[in-house]
């Protein structure tokens, strides 16, 4: 998966507890269909992050009748958020000033 | 055909259940997944199976999912499972030391056995380690010791492995301009023992010795008195010893008062050191400058003569100097000077003089390496047995312990926690020991010095790392005793411990076997070896020397009592109690050896013969009763016998391959030529552990510095009483000094029965801490056993059958363990054994004693226990079921 995932799950949610198909909605509703997510990769990513700490899981009995399991960032996790943030935030800088035109020799 | 969702489904969650990564949960997850998905596509107004196809496109590939909770499961398998406990719960400390103290409590016999087996164990083992730290200090309190050497000759060319210690008066000066690698020189010398006088104040001083001013820039005793740069620059100074200061001066400020030195010159006191802690191989009471030595005791003259080989050299290289270098140097040296000389010089570093040193005219008061490996071996061998008491008690009674093993990983222990917690226990247990072996010690320890004759007050006290050490020492003997136990409690099954399927009697009974086994081979090997031990000391205390030295006293003729010597023998021999006065150079318990080779008729060219040699007077075969088999005594009626006369040992007569009569045959040794008037049968007069050896005697009046005078045996202190009046009478001005001959053949044995002592205790203890073990195995097993007791008895069985039964168990170890003890015994007593020329024999009596002793021991141990069992009544042990 790109490295992309981590953060944008967690910034998801930062945002409240969810579970996995909407998370998936959300991606596509936020990227309006540009973020393209193979929707069972998105399962062992969760587990994943779970093992290392950055979310936990429960299952609930929503209002429906299917019981769903919700992810909740945990304090570690927000961490983890804030400083990829910073990070994606310098690519996206560094990137910015690349793609400025090079002025010409005179 | 109808579009079935839930077939569908069912099919698809199959194939995902091919993988064996999807646990049911994970398969859970994305079925939702798919069910919200198909919801999704449904409002499309696709219809089932299109909606159904698109949900299942979107989810994705069974492969592609699994591979990544393939790499999700590799991760977590380098993890630790968040399921799995903590490395370290402080919760669950106080729970431990409450378990521990529990079990100490519940089980107050066995808890004794252990910690006082423990505690004996590090008692000994402290002993142990301070003594062996005490031989090992030695000249280590030089700052520079590593920079000094002794400079010993190597006689080998010679005279076969032979060496000597003794070095000419001029080698440390020319050594020094020779060698600029050498920075400093000493000699250090002796010139028998002298009469010191302050007022009314005088001793004879066997202590005195003399040495350069370079002494103190080598040697690090403190001055406590007095300017260390110029201490020894008058050659007419002295330095004294606290204790020696306070023998001539008491409360008063010895320096600037003049001491007189046999009645002929005086010397000025000029500093004062301490040296009663300091473990030093160069030992003095008083030290003056060596000068003196020339000037007043052997001629001036004699300060170039190479060939006065008496004193000792030593030299102090640079730091960045090596010694093997300068050792190769130094090869062929001495011909430099003196051009016959073949000896090669070698130097020894300081610190090895006192353990590892063995040469010619060495210097008294050393220790012994082999000693120092034994008794380092005996501290582990005390300390392991005390060990093995460990295992085996905690290991036999784990059942006791098998249910609290399970019930804690039933609660979610790990096996390493256990492991950490019984660790904890035997160390805990061995902390407790401590404490109680710091008692011991401080109880024993004037004890052990009084068998050692060391001075090891409480040193432990005074320094941390000491202390350290030994706490070091009993958290090793608390992991190395609970490494078992905790291993083997640890392994416990949870599921058969709670059912009480553990069997009862403990740990695999065979690894407890040969615990007991292990402990028994070393105590039956203790055995032995102090039987042998004590055997061989009185061995050689009781070995017929050949001479007779009873009711001989011995006296120093030093200083001007030399020339008196005659008129002291005429006023002693008036004395109808006195047998015989006579003289010699050296006391007889070890007449040392005398450079060069004698001649003799018919020797062939280049055959060389080692000489022990000694300078007598008249009557001194007569007073020693020493048999000659040829010939005749030193006589006064033969006036050519002081200058000619030559009276060799049979030893002597073999090596020189003389034909009978021996008697007449030509002789010749220090370039005197004379002829041999006696053969004498070979008598002992050197130290038991060398071989008879070739032995001269010659008159030689001007060199004679013991007189001996053997006394009827009837009343021997009123003679003592009388010759101390004849000897005021004379008013020599020497006080009466005298030793008994036979005290000093006594003392040379000294420090082998010391360490035979040592041997003795420390082996008596081990044995008593292996039956320590013993007692506690045997009650667990009685107690173990009741029911099966119980009903033998109903059954009729005897009280002695049963103790049979019980004790056959441990006989069987016992005789196990002798059976391997005998022989390492043997191998390692007979190599003791080597070391002395004269050795008692390794008889199969003593091994068969030990194994009863053994037997003995551990038979009344058992049966202690074993008896009670077999005495109890049935009925009480039997009722509760």
């Amino acid at each position: 998966m790109a490295a992309s995932t981590r953060p944008i799950i967690l910034a998801i949610l930062s945002r409240g507890e969810d579970y996995g198909y909407s998370i998936i909605q959300k991606v596509k509703d936020i990227s309006r269909g540009h973020l393209k997510w193979t929707d069972g990769m998105l399962y062992p990513v969760l587990q994943r992050m779970e093992m290392d700490d950055l979310i936990t899981s429960k299952w609930k009995l929503s209002g429906e009748s299917r019981p769903r399991r919700y992810y909740t960032i945990t304090e570690k996790g927000r961490k983890e958020l804030a400083s990829e943030l910073v990070s994606w935030r310098n690519v996206w800088q560094a990137l910015i000033r690349l793609a400025k035109p090079i002025p010409a020799e005179n | 055909m109808m579009f079935d969702l839930e077939k569908e489904i069912r099919k698809w969650k199959k194939s995902l259940q091919k993988h064996e990564v999807f646990e049911n949960g994970l398969v859970a997850d994305i079925e939702l997944h798919l069910r919200d998905a198909y919801n999704a596509q449904r409002q499309t107004e696709l219809t089932e199976e299109d909606a159904f196809r698109q949900a299942v496109e979107q989810v994705g590939t069974a492969e592609s999912i699994a591979a990544e909770y393939k790499k999700n499961r590799l991760v977590m398998l380098n993890r630790r499972s968040p399921l799995r406990p903590g490395r370290f719960m402080p919760a669950l400390v106080w729970n431990y030391i409450k378990t521990a103290l529990r079990t100490i409590r519940r089980h107050k016999g066995y808890s004794l056995i252990n910690v006082s087996g423990l505690a004996i164990g590090l008692t000994v083992c402290m002993l142990i380690v301070l003594w062996v730290l005490d031989e090992w200090s030695f000249d280590r309190f030089n700052t520079n010791a590593s920079q000094i050497y002794r400079v010993y000759r190597n006689e080998s060319a010679t005279q076969k492995n032979s060496s000597s210690t003794l070095t000419p008066p001029p080698m440390a000066a020319a050594l020094k301009s020779d060698f600029p690698e050498i920075i400093k020189a000493t000699r250090f010398g002796y010139w028998h023992r002298q009469l010191v006088t302050y007022e009314d104040k005088s001793f004879n001083e066997p202590g005195f010795r003399y040495a350069d001013p370079d002494f103190f820039d080598m040697f690090s005793f403190p001055l406590i008195k007095g300017n260390p740069e110029t201490v020894l620059s008058n050659p007419y100074s002295v330095i004294l010893t606290e204790k020696t200061a306070a023998k001539y001066f008491g409360e008063e400020d010895p320096i600037g008062k003049t001491l007189t030195v046999n009645n002929s010159f005086n010397v000025t006191v000029t500093g004062v050191i301490h040296n009663e802690s300091l473990n030093s191989s160069l030992e003095f009471d008083l030290l003056s400058p060596f000068v003196i030595i020339l000037k007043e005791f052997i001629g001036e003259d004699n300060a170039d003569n190479w060939a006065f080989n008496s004193f000792r050299t030593y030299v102090m290289l640079e730091q960045s100097a090596s010694a093997e270098n300068l050792n190769q140097k130094l090869t062929g040296y001495l011909k430099k000077y003196t051009e016959e000389d073949t000896d090669e010089l070698v130097l020894q570093p300081l610190t090895d003089i006192h353990l590892f040193s063995n040469l010619g005219h060495d210097l008294g008061n050393r220790g012994d390496i082999k000693y120092v490996w034994i008794f380092s071996a005996l501290a582990v061998f005390v300390l392991l047995i005390a060990c093995v008491n460990f295992m085996n008690l905690t290991t036999a009674r784990s059942a006791n312990r098998a249910k609290e093993v399970g019930l804690r990983k039933v609660v979610g222990a790990g096996r390493p926690q256990l492991i950490r917690q019984f660790f904890g226990e035997s160390i805990l247990m061995t902390l407790f020991a401590l404490v109680i072996a710091f008692f011991l010690l401080e109880f024993l320890l004037p004890l052990f010095n009084t068998i050692s004759g060391k001075q090891l007050a409480s040193a432990w006290q005074n320094n941390p790392t000491f202390l350290i050490g030994f706490i070091g020492l009993a958290l090793v003997t608390g992991i190395l005793s609970g490494i078992y136990p905790a291993l083997f409690l640890s392994s416990f099954q949870p599921i058969r411990t709670l059912k009480g399927t553990v069997s009862s009697s403990g740990a695999n009974p065979l690894f407890r076997k040969v615990l007991v086994i292990f402990q028994f081979t070393l105590s039956v090997f203790l055995i032995i070896g102090t039987l042998i031990i004590s055997r061989q000391l009185s061995f050689i205390r009781n070995i017929d020397l050949g001479f007779n030295r009873e009711h001989i006293i011995h006296l120093s003729i030093h200083g001007e009592l030399h020339e008196k010597y005659n008129a002291i023998r005429e006023r002693f021999l008036q004395n109808p109690d006195v047998l015989h006065v006579t003289a010699s150079m050296t006391l007889p318990t070890n007449i040392q050896g005398s450079p060069g080779t004698p001649m003799w008729e018919g020797r062939p060219p280049d055959t060389k013969m080692e000489i022990k040699a000694d300078f007598v007077d008249y009557d001194y075969i007569e007073t020693f009763e020493i048999p000659l088999i040829e010939g005749r005594s030193f006589s006064r009626e033969y006036s050519t016998d002081p200058e000619t006369a030559f009276i060799v040992n049979e030893e002597a007569v073999r090596r020189m391959g003389l034909e009978k009569p021996v008697v007449g045959k030509r002789f010749g040794f220090w370039n005197i030529d004379g002829q041999i008037i006696g053969v004498m049968k070979d008598a002992h007069f050197q130290i038991l552990h060398q071989k008879i050896e070739p032995l001269v005697f010659k008159m030689f009046p001007g060199w004679l510095r013991r007189m001996y005078v053997k006394l009827r045996s009837d009343d021997v202190s009123t003679t003592m009483a009388s010759l101390n009046k004849t000897w005021d009478e004379m008013n020599l001005g020497y006080p009466f000094e005298y030793r008994f001959l036979d005290e000093d053949f006594h003392n040379l044995y000294m420090s082998e029965e010391r360490l035979g002592k040592i041997f003795q205790s420390f082996g008596a203890l081990a044995v008593f801490i292996a039956c320590l073990g013993l007692f506690g195995l045997a009650s667990f097993i009685a107690e173990q056993r009741t029911k099966e007791i119980g009903i033998r008895k109903v059954l009729g069985s005897s009280t002695a059958r049963i103790v049979a039964l019980l004790n056959q168990e441990f006989l069987n170890c016992i005789a196990a363990a002798n059976l391997i003890a005998w022989p390492i015994s043997y191998f390692a007593m007979r190599a003791w054994l080597q070391k002395f020329a004269y050795r008692t024999n390794m008889e199969i009596w003593i091994f068969l004693l030990s194994a009863a002793l053994g037997l003995a021991v551990a038979l009344l141990t058992v049966s202690l226990q074993t008896l009670r069992a077999a005495r109890a009544n049935p009925v009480d042990s039997l009722k509760h079921e």
